[in-house]
């Protein structure tokens, strides 16, 4: 009988065995969601935390108490994540700047994207598919100058469409509460400085073979004009090339502040 | 128990000094003044750290992970030779303030 009650009593512990390494971890998680923590902030918390835990240990409390109790006295990771950008208001204007940056950066190339794909799908259909969106029996039906209008409405509709679809996107990712986790997702592309780089460089090369692609199929008469042409999009294209490369170039100063100061594990 | 006020003025001149008398880290510090006030300072652990971060890009501390003979890394805080001039006033200030109350109070001052 002895036996047994001991049996139970050693099942009931084991359910309800406390974890602390899962709890820790879960603690950890909790930290992480905090913006104004840094990786090199969370870490140190953790010595406290792991300091504290022992401190309570040694007085003689159990591991789950120390830990709960020790977690209470590091303090709400929402309390703590405001004390923290009190302490530095400049981190915070540099994220916000990093993510100004990131937009100039990714609205415009956006946009020329949603232009070529608006003028690509309107000849694929009038072309490849056959279909005139903009017929010529109705040209009678609008004033002679607004003809061109009315020939340039699928282009349009098209870019209108494309245009919008981010801003979608996101009003979407926000109602449905998902924005972070896509925000997350995207920040794998600048998790570092080289990768960073990496990223806007292949861009950047495949804009280049886009436009050589498309250079090598104007057709254009004498050689001579050709090259004059050549030059012309060469001067565009440096032009153009100035302002994004700045926000690359800023993009990435930015970057590692949130890594700078994490050291190696030893 | 400290206002809130109070507790945040005197966070610099109490982790400077205990820093002047040697390498520390947060925890540590926390043990410290809390024997050291008798209880009467309470601070709560997560708040000290901004203080200690604020200091640093301050120039008056500086930091280094190293590892404790627990095996354990941790990150130690020493004062710069700023921070010991900074004290040198906070020291005198403090001071004042305390001879200023003990005048009134009719407790003996303490010299400078």
């Amino acid at each position: 009988m002895a036996g047994r009650s001991q049996h139970l009593e050693q099942i009931m512990e084991n359910q309800t065995r406390f974890d602390l390494n899962a709890a820790i971890e879960s603690w950890r998680q909790e930290l992480a969601t905090q913006a104004n923590l840094t990786a090199e902030v969370r870490r140190e918390l953790e010595t406290h935390l792991r300091d504290s835990l022992a401190g309570f240990q040694q007085r003689g409390l159990n591991e789950e108490e120390s830990f709960w109790l020790a977690r209470r006295r590091v303090g709400q990771p929402q309390q703590l994540g405001e004390e923290f950008a009190k302490a530095d208001p400049a981190k915070v204007w540099r994220e916000r700047i990093f993510f100004i940056a990131v937009a100039l950066l990714v609205i415009p190339l956006w946009m020329g994207l949603a232009s070529n794909l608006a003028a690509g799908v309107t000849i694929f259909i009038r072309n490849v598919i056959h279909i005139d969106l903009t017929p010529a029996w109705a040209d009678v039906y609008f004033p002679w100058w607004a003809i061109p209008l009315y020939r340039g409405l699928p282009y349009v509709f098209f870019y209108a469409v494309l245009s919008i679809v981010p801003t979608i996107w996101v009003a979407v990712l926000l109602t449905r509460g998902r924005i972070n986790r896509t925000r997350s997702a995207l920040l794998i592309l600048f998790k570092s400085r080289r990768r960073f780089l990496f990223v806007s460089t292949a861009l950047f090369l495949i804009c280049c073979s886009w436009c050589i692609f498309v250079l090598s199929h104007v057709p254009v008469g004498s050689p001579d004009e050709k090259l004059f042409r050549a030059g012309e999009v060469l001067r565009l294209w440096l032009t153009n090339s100035i302002w994004p490369a700045a926000l690359v170039a800023l993009i990435a100063w930015l970057l590692p502040t949130q890594n700078r100061k994490t050291p190696k594990r030893a | 128990m400290l206002t809130k006020d109070l507790v945040a003025a005197s966070s610099k001149p109490l982790v400077l000094s205990i820093l002047a008398d040697g390498e520390s880290y947060g925890y540590e510090i926390i043990q410290k003044v809390r024997e050291l006030s008798g209880g009467q300072i309470e601070w709560s652990d997560g708040m000290l750290y901004p203080v200690l971060h604020r200091l640093e890009r301050d120039g008056l501390i500086d930091s280094e992970w190293k590892e404790a003979d627990t095996g354990r890394e941790r990150k130690y805080y020493f004062i710069s030779s700023d921070g010991r001039k900074v004290l040198k006033t906070e020291r005198q200030q403090w001071l004042a303030v305390h001879n200023t109350l003990s005048r009134l109070w009719k407790i003996k001052p303490v010299s400078i």
